[in-house]
């Protein structure tokens, strides 16, 4: 940014809403800046961390990173293309199972499949006993990986297939047209014209898997793959070395750094192809029954893998430990869960909402400066940012005596919008940057108080955005877990806490009902969100 | 003096949208802002209303300094009204909603009331944005904008969505309300027609440049360059040499050398029992083209090429050999 | 002065006001690692003896370790109740527990299972034991941990990954026992003899000796009691197939290992916090940890659960569990030089 713009700002701009704008934005992005300080100090186990593992976490984070994005990638954008563009028997419903897995998160599903990999056992010891144990050996690191990448990829597809559905659908049928008549066949138009087309918005979702990728820690912990993330604890947990976590932690934000500069540069690039899509809406292709067939089945692998296998192995768990319920509790849990999340997706969605159109209608590039940094968190993992918030509620301390900050759920739901507010921000700035930008020019221009704008114009314009930016961050909320293993307060437990002391007590049995109250629970408003996004695009 | 500019420029990164812009619009006047899109026009139009902030140069709002080196004035404590280019409806508000939404339009009720009786949009108070037309929704703008009764009215592109029938018909309904309100108006405008019909005063831009400012009429006979002159219809740009009698001359970098602009109606055919057959030139009809309501031949003459109207009865046809002469 | 900083710290004073309710009379802040049903049970047994309320937070002792240092002076915690000596260890070292000397506790608790400085107490007891498969292995071909590092179990064991604190605890004994290099040099040569690379908890590597995929298995005896009294009959079936052997019977003793508690630092009900870990440590509490929770007494051979009762007495390493938690870092950095995943 300009040093000019910044002066021209502070000279001219500055008022109380831009004020207090850029002041919430930092305060979000503190925790996170914490770690960053960290940085520089010294850390007694860094050149041993360099020495002996580094490379190992290098190597399968992005073995993990590229495997999942690959087979999602395919899976999402396959299931994308069929579901926008063709017609079969069961297409209503597989429109929206295949969105189901999303409300599985990634370590219960890598419980529900925890004893996946003896599946490869005969394989295994007839390769041992036919040929030799070397060979048994890499074909059981290539079977841990593999099925890793299984697990990872049956519930993270869906951000791909969700976004690539919605760019399919929207590129209209001309272009399509234009092609068959130039004599191409509906799977070069595919490739040659809808994918390229829809390249930025799988791009979107791919940073999204890719995303939950790194932040996994329960999957990864179970199947053993030392990554950045669980280097990072175990740095931190198991050395006792905070700063050498964190230096791992920069290293791999330093990894997501370039990561999001790919994905941008891919979809700046693309960014013209998108206006030209006209609003007709594509003219399905009928599948003929053989091919039905085929699709039908390909369908129902996902979703099979992804949710039905995974539930069904839990709700057979539950029922067979029916007596957990009343130990755990479930009806407690159950509340807190909906109380944190419900209490954390408003008051993000209100504070993202303040902090866009303050950004917007003041046409501050301060703000939307410090608003880049707010949105930072999202792709910190949860226990970095639980880091943060730790260290920087230990120096709070040291100023104001009388004042505990970890333990309380208030910092606790704070932990949370630092690390969910992109979540909401995303969809706000995108919508309102669509529906209300001439708008807020206008009612400048016509002398109206901004608090009147935003209360009158802005947020009726933007309700749906705002529900599903409140939904949305509902639904991680549910599904988050290292942030409210740390920070939780006494007798504070939720239901993905529950079912990660269970079965980290090698309870995986007894875990699954909690589990399964969170699928419950984010499966509701995910079909919902499903049935939203079709109604705006009709 | 309503309005005035001083140097005015604005840079986006390292392109220059305007550069040293200055005039001024004295109370009651109708100014045009005439330029092809990317001429900065529609910017200039931004800063003027606060919406942005230009690099450097000054500009005084009824006798107030809103814009100098220290001084931004935000849009809402301006004394103008922005009508947009897309009218920039709240959607989720009846019309009578937003006509009243303005800040402090309650106190100019009568002015507003007799604006709706003027406008025609007694019956349509109740409804939403989409559910009247575009010409409509032009009006309602426009009330919106005057609600405020603001000093100074700027417009953008207040006709363009419209197709040719319609665009006439609202033309003359905004000359209409300009005379009734009259307050004093800035639009801006791609269409020479906007500028010649509805300002008394034309300012035109090209890349960021005042090329010209005075009244239309002005501006249409005397040309100060190529450019203005094309931009206000169809002409032919002739070396001086050729029309010797022509006084309005301008230095054109094409040519190279003095030009005069000779508009197609200038040009006469002369028959032999005319006067000045004697100094006529020969030409050569060598296209024609049928207008309705007249026809447009191109004459070659040695190294010349020349447009001409002529009235549409006229019998000719191509090849036919004329003179005709530039006389101004 | 709270109404002054509601003026200047909307946000700070409106947390002072949510956190003021929390310490009231008779009742104890426990910060535990444990999620047990034994451990509910005689929460609610001590609180109907004694009126006194037990207030939980459950996490991994090092996020609450870190916690506790992060609320320095205010922290509400009075107890910190972790799975194993060496974090207790680490939190003594980062100054969140206080010393105690209680003469019933000193006379509950054996002098190895506890801090010589009275920091943290043992309160229950794990050994890490080999199993192996019935089938293909006898027991006669098995004798200590360092044997596992020998050439002829090569392809042969399962063992899970060195971030796991009881492998890292077995690490730290052997340190102390033969030093850092011959420790290392042994984890060498285990990571050498796994029939497959580490992956999954405990139950697993039993669940690969059954399956045939290894024959020998080094596991906590915790999840040996799991997996017998499981819910699944496979997990049953697992069990029966295998045996449990106690290594190092005839020098040392088998690697054990304790839960155990110690007493914040800070706490505000340090005597309500004595009286509870008196409880725990008492002979009828360590009871129902055997039955309840397939976990050995203090004294081993108290041992009243028929579970751990079947697989025979045996002897212990006696050497000061500290030494658990002294070693850890170190154990950690040799797995990491062994390529131990």
């Amino acid at each position: 940014m300009e040093i000019k713009h910044v002066k021209n700002e502070l000279l001219f701009k500055t008022n109380s809403w831009t004020f207090i704008a850029i002041l919430i934005g930092l305060i979000i992005f503190l925790p996170i800046s914490e770690v960053f300080i960290q940085l520089f100090n010294p850390s007694e186990s860094w050149p041993h961390l360099k020495k002996t593992v580094f490379s190992t976490y290098l190597i399968n984070t992005i073995v993990l990173t590229i495997g999942t994005g690959l087979l999602s990638t395919l899976i999402g954008v396959f299931c994308a293309w069929v579901i926008a563009c063709c017609e079969f028997p069961l297409k209503k419903f597989f429109e929206w199972a295949l969105i189901l897995p999303l409300a599985i998160p990634t370590y219960v599903s890598a419980y529900a499949y925890f004893d996946i990999l003896e599946l490869s056992n005969p394989i295994l010891i007839w390769v041992r006993e036919n040929i030799n144990l070397e060979a048994m050996q890499s074909l059981n690191s290539f079977f841990v990986y593999f099925f890793t990448i299984l697990v990872l990829s049956s519930v993270l597809y869906p951000y791909i297939y969700l976004l690539a559905r919605a760019s399919f659908l929207k590129q209209g049928n001309q272009l399509i047209e234009a092609g068959l008549s130039l004599g191409h066949n509906i799977n070069e138009i595919f490739w040659k014209i809808a994918l390229p087309m829809a390249r930025p918005a799988v791009f979107a979702g791919l940073s999204l898997v890719i995303m939950e990728t790194l932040n996994d820690y329960g999957a990864v912990k179970h199947f053993g793959i030392p990554t950045f993330t669980s280097g990072i604890f175990r740095t931190w947990l198991g050395m006792g070395d905070m700063s050498g976590a964190l230096k791992l932690a920069a290293y791999l934000m330093l990894l997501i750094l370039i990561l999001l500069l790919i994905e941008k540069k891919a979809r700046s690039r693309a960014r013209y192809h998108e206006n030209s899509g006209s609003n007709k809406p594509f003219k399905k292709i009928i599948l003929s029954r053989k091919k039905s067939i085929v699709t039908i089945a390909l369908c129902s692998i996902p979703f099979l893998f992804g949710f039905l296998i995974p539930v069904f192995r839990l709700s057979l768990w539950a029922f067979i430990s029916q007596d957990v319920i009343r130990n755990i509790s479930l009806l407690s849990l159950v509340k807190n869960s909906l109380f944190l999340s419900v209490a954390v997706s408003l008051l993000t969605v209100v504070l993202a909402l303040l902090l866009v159109f303050s950004a917007k209608y003041f046409q501050s590039k301060l703000t939307s400066f410090t608003n880049r940094f707010a949105i930072l968190g999202y792709s910190v993992p949860g226990a970095v940012i639980a880091m943060g918030i730790l260290l920087l509620s230990a120096q709070i301390n040291k100023i104001y005596v009388d004042i505990i900050l970890t333990g309380s759920l208030l910092i606790l739901i704070f932990a949370f919008i630092t690390r969910f507010f992109a979540v909401a921000w995303q969809p706000i700035d995108s919508g309102m940057e669509k529906n209300c930008k001439n708008i807020n020019d206008a009612s400048r221009s016509l002398g109206i108080p901004a608090i009147f704008s935003l209360i009158k114009v802005n947020i009726p314009l933007i309700k749906n955005t705002l529900i599903t930016a409140s939904i949305l961050v509902f639904i991680d909320s549910m599904k988050e877990l290292p942030l409210t293993l740390i920070l939780r307060p006494f007798n504070f437990n939720t239901l993905s806490t529950a079912t990660f002391d269970l079965s980290s007590q090698a309870q995986i049995v007894e875990s699954s009902i909690p589990a399964l109250c969170i699928i419950m629970i984010v499966a509701i408003p995910l079909i919902s969100l499903n049935l939203k996004g079709k109604n705006k695009l009709q | 003096m309503m309005l005035s500019l001083k140097n005015i420029s604005k840079k986006y990164d390292d392109t220059t949208i305007l550069e040293d812009i200055s005039f001024t619009c004295e109370k009651g006047d109708i100014v045009g802002l005439i330029g092809s899109s990317g001429s900065g026009k529609t910017t200039l139009l931004r800063i003027i209303s606060g919406l942005e902030t230009p690099d450097s140069g000054t500009i005084k709002l009824n006798n107030e300094m809103v814009n100098d080196k220290l001084l931004c004035k935000s849009p809402e404590k301006r004394d103008c009204s922005l009508v947009f280019q897309d009218f920039a409806l709240f959607p989720n508000m009846t019309i009578s909603d937003n006509i009243f939404f303005g800040k402090g339009s309650i106190k100019n009720n009568e002015l507003i009331q007799e604006l709706i009786k003027f406008c025609d949009l007694e019956n349509l108070l109740d409804r939403y944005p989409h559910e009247i037309s575009g010409g409509e929704q032009q009006r309602v703008a426009l009330v919106r904008a005057l609600s405020i009764n603001p000093s100074l009215l700027l417009l953008d592109e207040p006709l363009s969505h419209l197709d040719n029938d319609l665009k006439q018909n609202i033309r003359n309904e905004l000359i209409k309300i300009f005379e009734k309100v009259k307050t004093t108006t800035l639009f801006v405008s791609h269409d020479i027609e906007d500028a010649m019909t509805m300002a008394n005063k034309v300012v035109v831009l090209k890349d960021g440049l005042v090329e010209q400012k005075g009244s239309p009429s002005d501006i249409y006979s005397r040309p100060l360059n190529r450019y203005v002159a094309k931009l206000f219809g169809k002409t032919n740009i002739v070396a001086a040499s050729h029309a010797p009698k022509s006084y309005h001359r301008f230095f054109d970098e094409f040519l190279n050398e003095d030009a005069v602009s000779i508009r197609p109606h200038q040009i006469e055919l002369v028959t032999s029992k005319s006067l000045k057959y004697k100094t006529a030139i020969d030409g050569k009809i060598i296209s024609k083209k049928f207008y309705g309501s007249f026809q447009e031949i191109i004459v070659k003459s040695e190294e010349l090429s020349l447009a001409i109207h002529l009235e549409p009865e006229r019998k000719i046809k191509i090849g036919d050999k004329i003179k005709f002469c530039m006389d101004l | 002065m709270i109404k002054n900083l509601k003026k200047n710290h909307f946000l700070l004073a409106s947390l002072l006001v949510l956190i003021a309710s929390a310490p009231i009379s008779a009742q104890i802040n426990l910060y535990t690692h444990r999620h047990y049903d034994s451990d509910k049970i005689l929460f609610e047994k001590f609180t109907k003896e004694t009126g006194i309320k037990i207030n939980v937070i459950k996490g991994s002792a090092d996020q609450l370790i870190q916690r506790m240092i992060s609320e320095g002076k205010n922290s509400p915690a009075d107890i910190l109740l972790t799975v194993d000596a060496g974090r207790l260890h680490r939190a003594k070292e980062a100054g969140v527990l206080q010393s105690i000397n209680s003469k019933t506790i000193n006379k509950n608790v054996p002098s190895e299972m506890r801090d010589p400085d009275g920091f943290w107490y043992g309160l229950t007891v794990r050994a890490r034991v080999i199993v192996y498969a019935k089938d293909r292995i006898n027991s006669n071909e098995l004798s200590t941990y360092e044997d596992l590092a020998t050439a002829k179990w090569k392809g042969k064991i399962a063992i899970r990954s060195s971030g796991n604190i009881y492998n890292q605890s077995l690490m730290a004994s052997l340190i102390e026992a033969n030093g850092s290099r011959r420790a290392l040099r042994w984890a060498i040569g285990v990571r050498k003899n796994m029939a497959r690379a580490p992956r999954g908890n405990d139950r697993d590597q039993v669940r690969a000796v059954a399956a045939g995929l290894a024959d020998i298995a080094v596991v906590n005896t915790y999840y040996l009691g799991i997996l017998a009294n499981s819910k699944e009959k496979k997990d049953r079936d697992v069990f029966n197939k295998v045996s449990v052997f106690f290594p190092n019977q005839n020098n040392r003793g088998t690697h054990i290992n304790i839960s155990g508690a110690g007493i914040a630092k800070y706490s505000k009900n340090k005597s309500d916090a004595i009286k509870f870990i008196e409880f725990l440590t008492s002979p009828e509490a360590q009871e129902t940890f055997g039955k309840v929770n397939y976990e050995y007494p203090l004294f081993i051979e108290n041992n009243k659960s028929d579970l751990l009762k079947s697989w025979g007495t045996f002897k212990a390493d006696k050497q000061n569990l500290s030494i658990l938690g002294i070693r850890n870092s170190e154990a950690v950095k040799l797995f990491d030089r062994a390529d131990w995943k």
